[in-house]
């Protein structure tokens, strides 16, 4: 089949700005008289705010905690609970209790030094497994488990664990707020305005109208920047209520960004499972999410841990169990993948355990149940569309030379040994459930000029990723106008509809296609000389199974991208340090609406794959505080890390998808650490690997343990 | 922007650093890192004639203090060991500006250039508008990042007798390929003649708040012939392994033990041990 021409490489749009250097993020506008804001932050995990003593403010400065909030002292997330600044008690190290501004960022940082709080410390709640507050409780399943166990000729029982991985964007987090008559106008780097939009208008009890959020060029979110802008614009807005019309800019450092800004999710997930004449009969799975001191996006994060946690598998016999437990940390937010990587680390580990145990190559067990077109997903939907797994695993295969590698690798000696692992894994693709239809109701809309240009207006935001470019070359093509006549601008919410989030691999599946649809009303309606609008509406396919979310039933997602990826690696006996030799990704996200760009994002989320297999280390102390807080105690990998990476695609098409492209952003991530791992394992001489990620002294230590 | 001063010969340099308020810059990839409003003027010392480039004198290979990482690997002069450390230096970017000399002088443990200046015996040439002085490197470290240098002194240059240029081991463990610290390093030099081991040494980085050597445990093995160090290596290896006290950071005393005896173990192997 030929490739579709849209697939064809441009130049992107905002390639010249960005590699000139002109591109402006949000610290390097200086507007005016702006004022510097930055907020005072819970040194402890759990306390009792009993008073608070400010110092004398200089003149020109400016003071605000909770009484200060005009509404409700509530971040809308997807709940309520999020306070904008603490009240009486601290839940977290990092939480913002006031904030201050001033013309001189350094002055404000030694005033807010100055403020003296007094706290009744409390013991923090720190452990998932003892906790006692439960955010989110899914459970579901079908058939019998209970039943398959006890026919079963052997059960498996495992637990996996993985720890914080920190998105590590570019660009640290920042706005500049400006109240002008009445209005507020937040400008800064952000995935989502219209979330921002909702927290001002909440917290500050507005008018939609008076509120008006615009994305700058925006440094990398991975996540990182879907709620979390929403606290520090409230921050950056009290402030700005008592400016007198000064702009304040609240940006914050590395450190405090890393320490108080949200990251992916800590899981602990137990699977058991029944095999029967070599058959996988039933899994029971069990899975706990640090959810950290406030729900923020747990629930939405754990529904698609628990959509994810069968993987590709087709099992009759299965329970599932889903939590997000409360702790004394940082809240947890979103990361490429989404609660995804936790659980297919785990299964995919768990399928290769299993196979290993039954002296099976790990691939040939996961080819051997397989699911296919029309089987049930783990929450009882169906996969409607054909599951290209079986055509992606033999070019992965043979493009890595698994099967010969890993057959060469099960005899080796000497100081350097080396290993080869494979997974296999999907992305549901869009919103969960009917999110779009019920919640999001993405809209689009375009502008033609009387001289024939078109502007192309949503709410998505260009992160890094490309959309500006890749929304132009649909309406371009769409219109077979040349794509220099067609732009999409940064989102404002004063000039365009809410087309949802930039979150959910959704912006090109659902908002492209709505575009697209857009562009042929406009190229059916199209007038010279006169300007024209188009809108277009989402409109939920005909063939979803309506998603239950109670009972956690019905089709998560509208259709699901696939991925195949085979790494290689080596350790050193000596010291446990590890080198990656290669990756090879094979991924389908439908038509590439541009084949480099594409390409571009499988790398780089292979890349974070790869880094949260093994350097990316972070977890929290015995007193609940992040120590590594800098790029050279958190590392991730380097260009040196990764010698070769090989991405095929393959093309699996979307009929609802823009010329059949699908989610795409966090495909290449979340079955990278089970490939990596067992890579691993391999290296180590079968020692098994079940937590993720998995460090050199790790290493070593299970060597030299082993060896003994 | 620092204002700062560009001497181009050593005296004016010397002269200037009488003054208590200019601090030597040199590559800046040390100091830069820390606080950079200083009170301090920065004496750069790119252009010091004396301090650049690397030369040889019968028994010595002289590194200039300011010369850059990228100048000794480019070098035809620096010896492999040293290309092979600086190499493992940081990045491209950073070893282009970062120097031999500002390496030392920062007194970190971590400095992958000053392990191998250690294990070669190195002398640093030590100058002041008061005079000069020679010192061991092994001297200059006073403990806990504390080195032996007046606030007006300036080291000059580096030599490293030709004696000690012995076949090498070397090996740095960083937690990534690239842009990375080393959690610990250890360089080894080897020379036997006729079956006889005539000179060992041996430098751990990282594992304790001054780069490690203990010469006293070097000297079990030397002048001893292969099949009778053989005998010995259990041993030795023991010695070292109650000798290292290792301090534990991003990642623990244990691993930095392990490593360190592992490396010291493979050391002896591949020379015949
Ligand atoms: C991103 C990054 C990665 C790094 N990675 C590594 C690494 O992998 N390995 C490693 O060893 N180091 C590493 N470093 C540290 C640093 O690059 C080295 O220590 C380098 O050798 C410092 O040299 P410089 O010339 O830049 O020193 P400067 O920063 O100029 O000076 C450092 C100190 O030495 C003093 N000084 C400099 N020259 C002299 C002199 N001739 N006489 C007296 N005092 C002097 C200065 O006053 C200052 O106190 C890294 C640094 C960065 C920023």
């Amino acid at each position: 089949m030929a490739p579709h021409p849209i697939s064809e490489p441009v130049v992107k749009k905002d390639h010249d700005l960005k590699m000139s250097g002109r591109a402006l993020y949000a610290a390097d506008h200086y507007p005016e008289g702006l004022l510097f804001a930055a907020a005072l932050r819970s040194p402890h995990a759990r306390a009792r705010i009993l008073k608070v003593t400010p110092p004398e403010l200089p003149p020109g400065h400016i003071y605000a905690d909770h009484r200060d909030i005009p509404g409700p002292n509530e971040i809308p997330i997807v709940n309520c609970d999020t306070p904008v600044l603490a009240v009486d008690a601290v839940q977290y190290v990092g939480e913002p209790i006031l904030v201050m501004a001033g013309p001189d960022e350094r002055a404000v940082r030694k005033l807010l030094s100055r403020v003296r709080v007094d706290y009744e410390v409390l013991e923090p709640e720190l452990d998932v497994k003892t906790a006692g507050t439960t955010y989110c409780d899914y459970n579901f399943g079908r058939g019998d488990v209970d039943k398959a166990m006890a026919e079963a000729d052997k059960t498996y029982d495992e637990e996996f664990e993985t720890f914080y991985q920190e998105q590590a964007y570019i660009e640290p987090q920042g706005l500049v707020v400006r109240w002008e008559e009445g209005k507020i106008i937040a400008r800064g780097s952000m995935q989502c305005p219209y979330y921002v939009h909702e927290a001002l208008v909440h917290a500050f009890a507005l008018p939609e109208d008076k509120v008006r959020v615009v994305q700058d060029v925006t440094g990398g979110g991975f996540g990182g920047k879907e709620d979390f802008p929403s606290n520090l614009a409230c921050l950056a807005a009290l402030c700005a209520m008592k400016a007198g019309g000064r702009p304040v800019g609240l940006f914050l450092g590395r450190a405090e960004d890393m320490e108080c800004s949200t990251k992916r999710h800590p899981s602990v997930s137990r699977y058991r499972a029944a095999v029967k004449n070599g058959r996988l009969t039933a899994l029971d799975i069990d899975v706990v999410f640090n959810a950290g001191a406030y729900t923020t996006l747990t629930g939405v994060v754990l529904l698609r841990g628990v959509a994810s946690c069968v993987g590709v598998y087709k099992v009759d016999n299965l329970r599932v169990r889903g939590r997000g437990v409360k702790t004394n940390t940082v809240p947890c937010g979103a990361y490429r993948g989404f609660g995804a990587p936790q659980t297919v680390f785990a299964v995919e580990m768990f399928m290769g355990h299993i196979a290993g145990d039954l002296g099976l190559d790990p691939l040939d067990f996961k080819i051997a149940h397989l699911a296919a077109q029309g089987d049930l997903t783990s929450t009882s939907g169906r996969y409607h569309h054909p599951v290209p797994l079986p055509a992606m695993i033999e070019d992965a295969v043979k493009n890595s030379g698994y099967r010969e590698k890993r057959e060469l690798c099960k005899r080796q000696d000497g100081r350097l040994r080396r290993g080869v692992g494979l997974s296999l894994w999907f992305h549901g693709a869009g919103f969960a459930g009917t999110g779009e239809r019920d919640f999001i109701k993405a809209r689009v809309r375009l502008v033609k000029s009387a001289d024939g240009r078109v502007e192309a207006l949503a709410s998505n935001t260009d992160i890094g990723q490309g959309l500006k470019t890749t929304f132009a070359k649909i309406v371009a093509h769409e219109l077979g106008i040349p794509l220099d006549r067609v732009t999409a601008c940064s989102p404002d919410t004063d000039r365009c509809p809410n087309s949802g989030p930039t979150v959910a691999s959704r912006s090109i599946m659902t908002v492209g296609e709505l575009f697209r649809r857009a562009a042929v009303k406009l190229r059916e309606g199209w007038a010279d000389g006169v300007e024209q609008v188009f809108e277009d509406d989402y409109v939920q396919p005909d063939y979803i199974i309506p998603y239950d979310y109670d009972r956690c039933r019905g089709d998560a997602y509208a259709t699901y991208s696939w991925a195949a990826c085979v790494v290689e690696l080596e350790v050193d006996l000596l010291t446990g340090v590890h080198r990656v030799l290669g990756v090879w990704g094979c991924f389908d996200a439908g038509t590439p609406v541009d084949r480099t760009i594409l390409t571009g994002q499988m790398e780089g989320g292979l890349l974070q794959g790869i880094g949260y297999s093994s350097m990316e280390q972070m977890k929290y102390d015995r007193a609940g505080r992040i120590r590594n807080k800098t790029f050279s105690d958190y590392l991730i990998p380097t260009a040196m890390d990764v010698p070769l990476i090989k991405v095929t695609l393959h093309v699996e098409k979307f009929p609802e998808g823009p010329y059949g492209a699908k989610g795409a952003g966090e495909l290449p991530l979340p079955g990278v650490p089970a490939a990596y791992l067992s890579a691993l394992e391999q290296a180590m001489g079968g020692i098994p690997v079940r937590h993720a990620p998995f460090s050199a002294e790790e290493t070593l230590a299970a060597v030299m343990e082993a060896g003994k | 922007m620092v204002s700062g001063l560009h001497p181009r010969r050593l005296n004016e340099a010397l002269a200037a650093m009488a003054d208590p308020g200019v601090i030597a810059l040199a590559g800046g990839t040390d100091l830069m890192v820390g606080e950079t409003e200083t009170e301090r003027r920065f004496l750069y010392l790119h252009n010091v004639r004396e301090m650049r480039g690397l030369r040889e004198t019968p028994d010595h290979l002289v590194v200039g203090a300011a010369t850059t990482f990228t100048e000794v690997l480019e070098s035809p002069l620096a010896p492999p060991l040293l290309k092979e450390a600086v190499s493992g230096v940081a990045s491209p970017a950073v070893r282009n500006a970062g120097t031999v000399g500002g390496n030392v002088a920062n007194g970190s443990p971590k400095a992958d250039s000053a392990l191998v200046l250690m294990v070669v015996d190195a002398v640093l040439l030590i100058a002041s508008a008061r005079g000069e002085r020679l010192l061991p490197v092994a001297d200059f470290y006073l403990g806990g990042k504390k080195v032996d240098l007046a606030s007006d002194e300036l080291i000059v240059e580096i030599r490293l007798p030709k004696s000690r240029l012995a076949p090498h081991y070397y090996c740095k463990v960083g937690g990534r390929r690239a842009l990375a610290i080393s959690r610990l390093s250890f360089a080894g030099l080897f020379r036997q003649e006729r079956g006889r081991i005539r000179h060992l040494a041996a430098a751990f980085g990282a594992v304790t708040d001054v780069i490690f050597r203990d010469r006293c445990l070097e000297s079990m093995l030397v002048g001893l012939e292969i099949p009778e160090a053989k005998k010995l290596r259990q041993d030795f290896l023991a010695a070292y392994g109650a000798a290292l006290v290792p301090t534990s950071g991003r990642v623990s005393k244990e691993y930095r033990r392990s490593v360190a005896l592992n490396l010291l173990g493979d050391f002896l192997t591949v020379f015949g041990v």
